[in-house]
């Protein structure tokens, strides 16, 4: 655990050290979202507001997902390879990701607020879909986590993760677009509790994958 | 020399011989019983002719179609049920002024109180020859209203006053799906085909991680996935067709189709990732780790969520099986034997597969060791690839929908049926010859490489 909240907090003070990483996540998702808000002009009707919340996160949590960093190089790779286990350099990336995912996800919203209205969105269900957003991104960063490494693996980049992870999170964007879709037409926060229970399972459930499998990855020469 | 047990796995041994003649025999007994089983009588359609609404309910004038049922034949009798919400005691009630027109025409009179369980009602007919046939929600009561209390007389007495018939052998008649049916018996099993393909491909996968650099587990592998693949696509074309004729769309959204889609891409995506990778050993640990991820996510994926969703499937909204009402023991004597038959056949193909995919990996091997080789051969162009192009614009030419649906929809929706088995059909040729061809053609290269070893 301990070796674990030590490389998460390495890969955070190495986004701190060059924030140009996470300022680039940044200023994607404002610039999609500003191509978004000059479509769309004005305010979207809820159907519209949902499905655009969810793709501009998909977009920013694939980008995010598969930055490329100091870590990656072969020759790092050699010497954490020496020096830490498999299991805790994949739990502290997974962290990172999610963390990372988790707090695009919130800016995203807040921005959205911002140009284009919270369309049907207020009080309880305002944060309840703030939550299903980051239960979202949660379940989104350990898949696509294993995935992005599989992809930088392979030598191949962003594209790879696309084809290897869209078709894998086709059902979690079903299911949190069906979650948003529920809050936006005014149904409360508890019966749609089911959804997030769903957002949940599949968050923990690729994360255990993940983990179980990463070590067979690390060992690839 | 090299290894001899390679070529040993090439003649197969007498059980696998039993094996695949039985998977024939049941095939062959699949399409006699899938043309030949004739279909039970039924109601195709029910119309509310005329309808009086008064203070105290309604009543309604029934006109009931049915197909190869007997009404002017013999008495009928008629009543409508009601199920209401969850967990209710089903309301029955019993239909008067019973008039058969003809064999396939009934009209009678349902009277309903003001208030009622549900405004939809089960329509069923009861007759000597025919039995009990029925229509789910065939009538949908306009003017009454609905209340999860309502006390209603109930007739339920006539269920002991049902009329037993001696019919043959026979498919159940469902109203829309009709002849269709029997495509229960050609187009479900391509999936469960599939699913144990990939399941053969997910099991090798892990042994490839457990013991590690195991070259033969992974062709064994990569020749599952293909064969399943096939069999995937073969069921979204089969469903896509049927899905035209009896639910209107070519694509609909539902969770069964999300889940189909979801597995052919991943997969898709798997053989995606091993072209892209140059380096052997990297190839084997990393399409392993990718496969085992996609296996166990889709397994949570399509045999859990679909449970919590609404599905146009039958069997879907809590159980992702076949209950009672969709699947009666006709159906059942001929589904279960044309499973095992495709299962066998699917993996017959998976072993022509792993035989072409290890005579690939033999052949590289003796390319590489061959005197005179040069790296960097130009690949021949695949002549295959050119034909699939040429035949892809006859496929993509725009229907004529108004002659289409006359042509489908004609004889209770059979040509849907024969539709699906031409495909399946034809996708299975055109595996088999292109397998067969390409079989021939790397133990002729083999041959001419290492003469001294002859392949085949």
């Amino acid at each position: 655990m301990r070796q674990t909240l030590f490389l998460f907090r390495h890969l955070v003070r190495t986004d701190l050290r060059a924030t140009h990483g996470v300022a680039g996540l940044v200023l994607f998702a404002i610039a999609t979202l500003y191509a978004v808000y000059q479509v769309v002009r004005g305010r979207p009707e809820p159907d519209t507001w949902n499905a655009m919340a969810w793709v501009i996160l998909l977009f920013t949590a694939f980008n995010g997902v598969s930055r490329t960093l100091e870590e990656d190089r072969p020759e790092v790779l050699a010497y954490l390879r020496t020096t830490v286990q498999p299991v805790h350099y994949m739990l502290a990336r997974m962290l990172h990701n999610t963390a990372i995912l988790a707090g695009l996800a919130c800016f995203v919203l807040a921005f959205m607020g911002l140009l284009l209205g919270w369309a049907e969105l207020e009080g309880p269900r305002l944060w309840g879909f703030v939550a299903g957003m980051v239960l979202t991104s949660i379940a989104l960063g350990t898949t696509l986590t294993l995935l992005a490494l599989i992809a930088a693996r392979a030598g191949a980049g962003f594209g790879m993760t696309a084809v290897l992870g869209l078709p894998l999170i086709l059902p979690i964007v079903l299911v949190a677009t069906t979650l948003g879709d529920d809050l936006m037409r005014g149904v409360v926060v508890a019966d749609t509790a089911l959804n997030f229970a769903f957002l949940g399972v599949l968050g923990l459930g690729s994360g255990t994958l993940g983990v179980v499998l990463f070590p067979y990855l690390w060992r690839a020469s | 020399m090299k290894s001899p047990s390679m070529r040993h796995n090439e003649s197969s041994s007498l059980r696998v011989r039993a094996l695949r003649g039985l998977g024939v025999a049941l095939l062959v007994y699949t399409f006699a019983m899938t043309f030949g089983v004739p279909l039970g009588p039924g109601l195709e359609r029910v119309d509310v002719l005329r309808s009086e609404i008064t203070e105290n309910g309604g009543a309604y004038e029934l006109q009931l179609t049915g197909v190869g049922t007997h009404f002017a034949d013999t008495a009928s009798l008629v009543f409508v049920r009601s199920v209401g919400s969850f967990g209710q005691d089903p309301a029955i009630l019993n239909a008067t002024a019973i008039k058969a027109a003809s064999n396939e025409d009934l009209k009678c009179r349902v009277r309903l109180p003001k208030y009622v369980p549900s405004q939809a009602w089960d329509v069923f007919v009861n007759n000597p020859i025919d039995g009990t046939i029925s229509y789910a929600n065939g009538f949908f009561a306009e003017g009454v209203q609905p209340t999860p209390k309502a006390g209603l007389k109930d007739d339920r007495a006539v269920l002991s006053r049902l009329a037993e018939a001696d019919l043959p052998f026979h498919f159940p008649f469902q109203p829309n799906i009709m002849e269709s049916i029997r495509n229960l018996m050609l187009h479900v099993p391509m999936w469960f085909t599939m699913f144990l393909l990939m399941g053969i491909s997910f099991a090798q996968s892990i042994r490839v991680l457990r013991i590690g650099g195991d070259a033969e587990r992974d062709r064994k592998a990569v020749a599952a996935v293909k064969v399943g693949l096939w069999f995937g696509v073969l069921g979204l074309l089969t469903g896509s067709l049927w899905a035209r004729w009896t639910w209107g769309a070519w694509w609909v959204d539902d969770p069964q189709l999300n889940g189909a889609f979801v597995t052919v891409m991943v997969y898709a995506g798997y053989l995606v990732l091993r072209g892209s990778i140059q380096d052997d050993a990297m190839r084997e640990r990393l399409s392993a780790v990718y496969n085992l991820f996609g296996f166990a996510l889709l397994v949570v994926l399509l045999m859990v969520l679909p449970r919590f969703t609404e599905s146009l499937h039958p069997g879907k909204g809590g159980n992702p099986a076949f209950s009672s009402y969709d699947l009666d023991s006709a159906l059942r004597a001929a589904f279960y034997p044309a499973v095992v038959g495709w299962m066998i056949l699917g993996t017959w193909m998976y072993a022509v597969a792993l035989r072409i995919e290890n005579l690939r990996a033999r052949l590289g091997e003796a390319k590489r060791t061959a005197p005179g080789f040069a790296p960097g051969d130009a690949p021949r162009p695949n002549p295959s690839a050119a034909a699939h192009r040429a035949a892809l614009p006859a496929l993509l030419l725009p229907a004529q929908a108004s002659g289409l649906e006359a042509f489908f929809v004609a004889d209770g929706k059979m040509p849907v049926v024969a539709g699906v088995a031409v495909i399946i059909v034809a996708g299975l040729a055109v595996w088999w010859a292109l397998h067969l061809a390409k079989l021939r053609a790397l133990r002729r290269e083999l041959d001419r490489l290492n003469p001294e070893e002859p392949a085949s």
